[in-house]
């Protein structure tokens, strides 16, 4: 069982360091780590696939994610109804007709890039069994490259309880005021 | 426009921002890279007293034991490259004992950053994973809210090492200085809660309900500085308290509901209490795997109540069954009004009648005319009438410590427990020197600990701190010997170690010095080495072949502990 992680981080130079930091450290095991741009600038914004059955160790993981300085929430969703999306780029070696390959790119998400004397480009994309299933496919014919992106989530609706909290705040004065107030 | 405003260099604005955290101590050693920072010191010695160490390493233990005896934020400098890659140890020291250091690095000036040049090390990577947090300013503009930031992050929440690493062009360049006024942000939401009510009446009801409880405390409980309600909540239900090594002083030694310290060489009546308990309220602590033995057999028929600040150690190695993220004392002062009186006595009994069957084994007593570890520390403890700052280093007389000197205060003990970072011990209490003027401070240090940070020697002497140090010389590295002893067929290979005459090395480097080889001796060579001003120095010639007893093998259950056989019998099992 896998477990999906959408992490909003401050964009600043090493926080992809960290954050893959952590996870090593803590013996976790990534099977794909995706980060981008958002809407807002300053914010990174990455879906981490890791290989950790174990409900607890989740639990581990996106504690300790979200007490990184640089992280400002970690959404769990592994459990919850969201769209896992892949896409790749696969090169053929083309030496017969291409007719055969090129009926196949009629299928959703599957489209050809760029087609040479000797090669084709394809890209594809959609939810990890159509990709893997796409893929084996292709392994019929004579694959030059391919590369994978790994997986970006993003979950349905948009439900309060899935919103990350994307504020900054002041560790200082939130201790001082707890203690002052007893 | 109104007048301009004076500009400084970013040298000065280090200073400047230190004054600001109310720094007046830095443990410190120049260099290439921080050049323009100790230039621009000149004109702040006023302000702050610069302590010139030996090694970098010894910088940050430094400021490790100023910040464990005081509470506030420990500051170290170095330089790049060796200067700031020798912090790494003192660094993941602090770390594992949640101790708040910010060490200030130089660095190769921003142009040549990636290129390998002379002294380039990239610290604030190399860090990452033993720091709490790590910063590489880039842009002078920065400077100022960068160290503010650190300081934040590091005495705040979970408390925990910072490092900055600044070039040396930010350090010359120079602009209009503003102090960053204004509150610290920082992203996402680690900041320290008070406990939900659900989760404090879920945690009320399961200590109304206990027949046989313990209270677990832990390092967590110095820190938000709650001794006073651990106790109020102990005496309000009668429940015994068991402390891990760093939670020790967290409640007087000579309390009744006292039990001692748990763990691999914790007290067997407290080991046996955890083993047999029906509830486990562990506060401040991380059920680290020397205070729970073998995970899967610990504590099996208890429930069990984790109340502590960071979120991460909740259910980590012991699953708990009401865990409260919070600020221990916030959180226990929300507790305490919802409990009620309850008397234990049943189980209290019990206890004591498994604390007597270790008194027997003791060797406090013990006739010998050879010396003990032990009875150094014991007697060490009477004559200082308890009332000292011990700082120990790791190894046989570090448990030892922990069994023997009674702490009747919160932060009296600093040693290092997590990391178990041999060398610790000097130069964490030259730091706590500077904090705590107003106590005495006793170094319990070993032979094979004190010759990894010997030199700081030197910088006790320089800066005439007031320092006791206490070394128990067994020609061992003793701990490890033990294991070998036990778990290795007492094949002792590479621990018999060799010292120097540390007579000589007093003389050497311009300290007093003793030496005691009988126990009728301990008690003059204490008093006169408290007489001196300035640094002292004993040697301890003790038993080369004790052991610290009782122990829980690694991986044994918590209660199947091998203890000390009894006395008889251990004159002739000797080696």
């Amino acid at each position: 069982m896998k477990q999906t992680l959408i992490v909003f981080v401050q964009d600043e130079p090493g926080v992809l360091n960290r954050v893959s930091s952590m996870i090593r450290k803590r013996n976790f095991n990534i099977d794909s780590l995706v980060a981008g741009r958002t809407d807002n600038p300053s914010i990174t914004r990455m879906t981490i696939v890791l290989n950790e059955p174990d409900k607890t160790k989740q639990k581990i993981v996106v504690n300790n994610l979200k007490k990184l300085i640089d992280v400002y929430d970690v959404v769990d969703a592994t459990d919850i109804d969201c769209h896992l999306r892949e896409y790749a780029l696969v090169k053929i070696k083309i030496s017969g007709s291409p007719d055969e390959l090129k009926s196949m790119v009629s299928i959703d998400n599957c489209r050809i890039l760029e087609q040479e004397k000797d090669t084709i480009i394809l890209e594809l994309s959609g939810n990890e069994a159509k990709v893997e299933e796409m893929i084996s496919k292709l392994k019929t014919f004579d694959v030059l490259e391919l590369m994978r992106s790994g997986k970006m989530a993003m979950i349905s609706g948009n439900d309060e309880e899935h919103q990350p909290e994307l504020v900054k705040s002041d560790p200082d004065w939130a201790t001082q005021k707890l203690v002052e107030a007893y | 426009m109104g007048e301009s405003k004076k500009k400084l260099t970013g040298a000065e604005i280090i200073w400047e921002c230190l004054i600001q955290e109310g720094v007046d101590v830095v443990f410190g050693y120049p260099g290439g890279t921080i050049l323009p920072a100790y230039d621009a010191l000149n004109n702040y010695s006023d302000k702050i007293h610069h302590v010139l160490v030996r090694h970098e390493q010894g910088a940050t233990h430094m400021a490790d034991g100023y910040a464990r005896s005081s509470g506030k934020v420990g500051v170290a400098m170095a330089t790049s490259g060796p200067g700031a890659a020798n912090m790494v140890t003192g660094i993941a020291t602090a770390m594992m004992d949640s101790s708040p250091i910010v060490c200030i690095t130089g660095q190769v000036p921003r142009a040549a950053i990636g290129s390998d040049a002379f002294q380039e090390t990239d610290i604030a990577g190399t860090v990452i994973p033993v720091s709490k947090h790590s910063y590489l300013v880039m842009d002078i503009h920065n400077l100022a809210s960068t160290i503010k930031e650190a300081f934040t992050v590091a005495r705040s929440g979970r408390p925990g090492p910072v490092l900055v690493d600044i070039p040396k062009d930010i350090q010359t360049e120079a602009i209009e200085f503003d102090y960053p006024l204004g509150p610290v942000t920082i992203p996402g939401n680690n900041i320290a809660q008070k406990a939900e009510l659900n989760e404090l009446e879920q945690a009320a009801t399961l200590i109304g309900k206990a027949k046989k409880p313990v209270i677990l405390a832990g390092h967590g409980i110095l820190i938000s500085g709650a001794s006073k309600e651990i106790v109020e909540m102990a005496e309000i239900a009668n429940i015994p308290i068991g402390w891990t090594l760093l939670g020790s002083g967290a409640v007087p030694a000579s309390h009744p509901l006292n039990m001692g310290m748990m763990g691999m060489h914790g007290e067997f009546a407290v080991n046996n209490a955890i083993q047999k308990a029906d509830l486990l309220i562990a506060c401040g602590m991380r059920f680290d795997d020397r205070v729970t033995g073998n995970i899967k057999t610990y504590s099996p028929d208890s429930k069990k109540i984790h109340i502590e600040i960071d979120p991460a150690e909740i259910n980590k190695n012991v699953r708990v069954d009401v865990g409260i993220v919070g600020d221990l004392r916030v959180v226990l002062q929300q507790l305490i009004p919802l409990l009620r009186k309850k008397k234990n006595n049943e189980w209290l009994k019990k206890i004591t009648s498994w604390q007597s069957e270790s008194l027997a084994r003791d060797i406090i007593n013990l006739q010998t005319d050879t010396l003990y570890g032990a009875q150094v520390i014991h007697d060490l403890w009477q004559e200082t009438n308890g009332d000292a700052i011990i700082v120990s280093d790791v190894g046989q007389h570090q448990m030892l410590e922990a069994q023997y000197f009674q702490h009747e205060e919160p932060n009296t003990l600093l040693t290092s427990g997590g990391l178990g970072t041999m060398g610790f011990s000097l130069p964490a209490a030259i730091g706590a020197s500077f904090s705590r003027k107003d106590k005495e401070i006793w170094v319990i240090v070993g032979d094979g600990s004190i010759q990894m940070t010997i030199t700081e020697l030197a910088t006790a002497v320089q800066e005439k701190v007031n320092i006791r140090i206490a070394i128990i010389n067994n020609g061992y590295l003793g701990m490890v010997r033990q294991w070998q002893q036990l778990f290795y067929d007492a094949r002792y290979k590479e621990t018999p170690i060799s010292s120097p005459d540390y007579l000589k090395i007093a003389e050497a480097y311009g300290l007093p010095g003793f030496r005691v080889t009988k126990r009728e001796e301990i008690s003059s060579a204490v008093q006169e080495a408290k007489k001196t001003n300035g640094p002292a120095l004993i040697e301890f010639v003790v038993e080369q072949h004790d052991m610290v007893y009782p122990m829980v093998p690694a991986g044994a259950n918590l209660n199947e502990m091998i203890s000390r056989p009894v006395h008889d019998q251990f004159q002739e099992s000797e080696i």
